[in-house]
């Protein structure tokens, strides 16, 4: 500690330029916490999705819609614990910017038990006997201040046989989320309602089915089966365990290991050879100070370490900051990627990332600095 | 009066390109303690060399050094730098201070190696400028300082480990004339009040005049009989 004033002015010797610098890390490491953090919090995401939980679409993908008759079919696969359908309507609530989703799901009482879903089994029955009827996520609720009773128009480009654009739907009831399911600003609604009304001739068909395994270890083996009770019928299946589809989707997006590495790597080199120029540059100004410090009894290696620790500080310090920027950008992030989050791994390997750049860029102007001869450095002046 | 340096037969060369240069030639010297010694010459006749091997800043080619009991021709160079910290005090033409320091500050760096507390630092510090009579000042930094003022805090600096020798290169040759009496009545009160041995070399024979004896070097050598006590 009692070297932390000689270390810090060395590093504000030259204000300007150790600003400049401290920027260049200070965005290096913004990239690095933004890129690594997102593809560290995916990796996280996909790893924390359920295990037991299959998603089952039409064999050419999720564009392709499934038959409602599959469903005793599937639910008949040894290993099924529970079947859930699952269709969609989108429409606009008051505004076309309020959009909202409406997850059609038939309400059996198994919905009681959908993974990270809360809803009660009354609230279930009431959407049972109201054909209409809907149970609002609390946030939705919340947000338009909706209560049972209330009707709630949405405007959607799906149509209903009528020529209507217009759906409306009573509120019966509220779900809340435990995991992140998407469904933070929906509704579930009927799907016997939406299967009758609807103009596109997509009845008795379903978006695709989620079932819940009995046991996780089993899932390819259910994935497996499913595919072939229904492989050489009109409506093939493609099974897959939740996670791998949960990677396949992130996958879509690109490689993204190649780019976090590239980016990243490029940038981290250019900053070792600046941040050592700098160093460098700041020694040969400095030898006659260094020069002095020998000469009040300072050795070659209390020299070595107070080099490496001004680079080390300077380096860390502004890779914190660029962390921080990064952790206070990165909400805005996961409004494009759900459930993605910056896990505290990603700010450790940010600050051994910064120690291993100052050490890698100081090591040369600290080697120098310790060599340094002091009747010769004083000699010089 | 028990000796406190001692050079016996040193020899120190340079390697300037291929040509090897002779700064000092088996020189031999003995100074006491508690004396105050100039050393004059011209330039080139190897005075910095002389007193870079009293301070334990370089090593000879040959002979033997013995500074405050200690062979420096045999100590390592962290040998030579754990020496240094305990028993010289440097004082230089142009301060040498840490430019982004205080005076407090650049006063307490030779206390860093010490295992002294915060607080303790802190006394001593207030104790060395108010010896220099710059116990106001120890907020300022160098470029905020006259150069008298400057070579007062170089000299808090040097006094702070309580070395036993303070050796001075050129220590007025930046200052004006009065400033220079104040810093030279200033080391003859460290000489005689706080038994400092100091060896200073100078140009300045009005400066020299502020030794208790002169030397002179010329070719690397004593000149004779120029070891004289000055009354």
């Amino acid at each position: 500690m009692k070297y932390v004033p000689l270390i810090w002015s060395g590093i504000w010797r030259k204000r300007g330029r150790s600003i400049l610098i401290m920027l260049q890390v200070l965005i290096a490491f913004l990239l690095f916490g933004l890129l690594q953090g997102m593809k560290s919090g995916i990796d996280q995401a996909i790893a924390e999705t359920r295990a037991d939980i299959l998603i089952v679409h039409g064999r050419q993908g999720m564009a392709e819609s499934l038959p409602l008759a599959h469903l005793p079919g599937i639910r008949a696969i040894p290993g099924v614990k529970a079947v859930y359908i699952q269709n969609f309507l989108v429409g606009a609530y008051q505004k076309p910017t309020q959009q909202i989703l409406a997850d059609a799901i038939d309400p059996n009482p198994t919905w009681a038990q959908y993974p990270g879903l809360v809803v009660s089994k009354a609230d279930l029955e009431a959407m049972t006997r109201t054909r209409t009827g809907a149970l609002a996520s609390v946030t939705l609720a919340r947000k338009y201040s909706w209560k049972v009773g209330d009707r709630i128009p949405l405007k959607s480009g799906l149509r209903q046989k009528d020529g209507s654009s217009d759906w409306t739907f009573e509120i019966v009831g509220t779900f809340a989320e435990t995991e992140h399911l998407g469904l933070d600003e929906a509704i579930l609604i009927n799907n016997g309602y939406l299967n009758e009304a609807r103009a596109d001739g997509g009845q008795n068909t379903v978006h695709h089915y989620i079932v819940l395994a009995d046991d996780p270890r089993q899932v390819s083996a259910v994935a497996q089966a499913i595919d072939d009770h229904f492989a050489n019928s009109v409506d093939e299946t493609r099974t897959e365990p939740l996670r791998e589809y949960a990677q396949s989707s992130f996958q879509s997006l690109g490689d993204l290991n190649f780019v976090v590495r590239s980016v990243v790597g490029a940038v981290f080199f250019a900053l070792l050879f600046a941040v050592g120029a700098m160093m460098m540059q700041s020694l040969h100004e400095r030898t006659p100070e260094l020069a002095v410090l020998k000469t009040l009894g300072f050795s070659d290696h209390k020299i070595f370490w107070i080099i490496l620790l001004e680079t080390s500080v300077l380096c860390v310090v502004a890779a914190l900051l660029g962390l921080g920027c990064a952790a206070l950008i990165f909400p805005l992030a996961r409004s494009y990627l759900h459930g993605v989050s910056m896990p505290y791994t990603v700010l450790a390997a940010g600050i051994g990332l910064a120690v291993v750049l100052a050490l890698i860029s100081a090591a040369l102007p600290a080697w120098r600095g310790m060599r340094l001869q002091v009747a010769e450095a004083l000699a010089a002046r | 009066m028990a000796s406190v340096l001692s050079f016996k037969d040193v020899s120190k060369s340079y390697k300037r390109g291929k040509e090897n240069v002779a700064v000092l030639d088996h020189f031999n010297l003995e100074i006491a303690e508690n004396d105050f010694v100039a050393v004059m010459g011209p330039s080139g006749s190897g005075k910095t060399t002389l007193l870079n091997l009293i301070g334990g800043l370089d090593r000879p080619s040959s002979g033997e050094v013995t500074v405050a009991g200690e062979r420096l021709d045999l100590l390592s160079g962290s040998g030579l730098s754990h020496w240094r910290a305990r028993h010289v005090g440097f004082i230089f033409q142009f301060y040498n201070l840490m430019p982004t320091l205080s005076a407090e500050r650049n006063v307490e760096l030779p206390l860093l190696l010490t295992s002294l507390s915060a607080g303790e630092r802190r006394r001593k510090v207030a104790a060395a400028l108010e010896l220099v009579g710059l116990c106001d000042r120890g907020k300022h930094k160098p470029g905020e300082l006259s150069g008298g003022e400057q070579q007062r805090v170089a000299i808090a600096r040097a006094l702070i480990a309580d070395p036993a020798i303070l050796v001075c290169d050129e220590p007025t040759g930046d200052l004006d004339r009065h400033t220079a009496e104040e810093i030279l009545g200033l080391l003859q009160t460290l000489n005689r009040n706080y038994r400092k041995t100091i060896i200073m070399v100078t140009h300045d024979p009005k400066a020299a005049s502020h030794a208790s004896r002169q030397l002179y070097v010329d070719k690397g050598r004593l000149v004779d009989g120029a070891a004289q006590a000055v009354a």
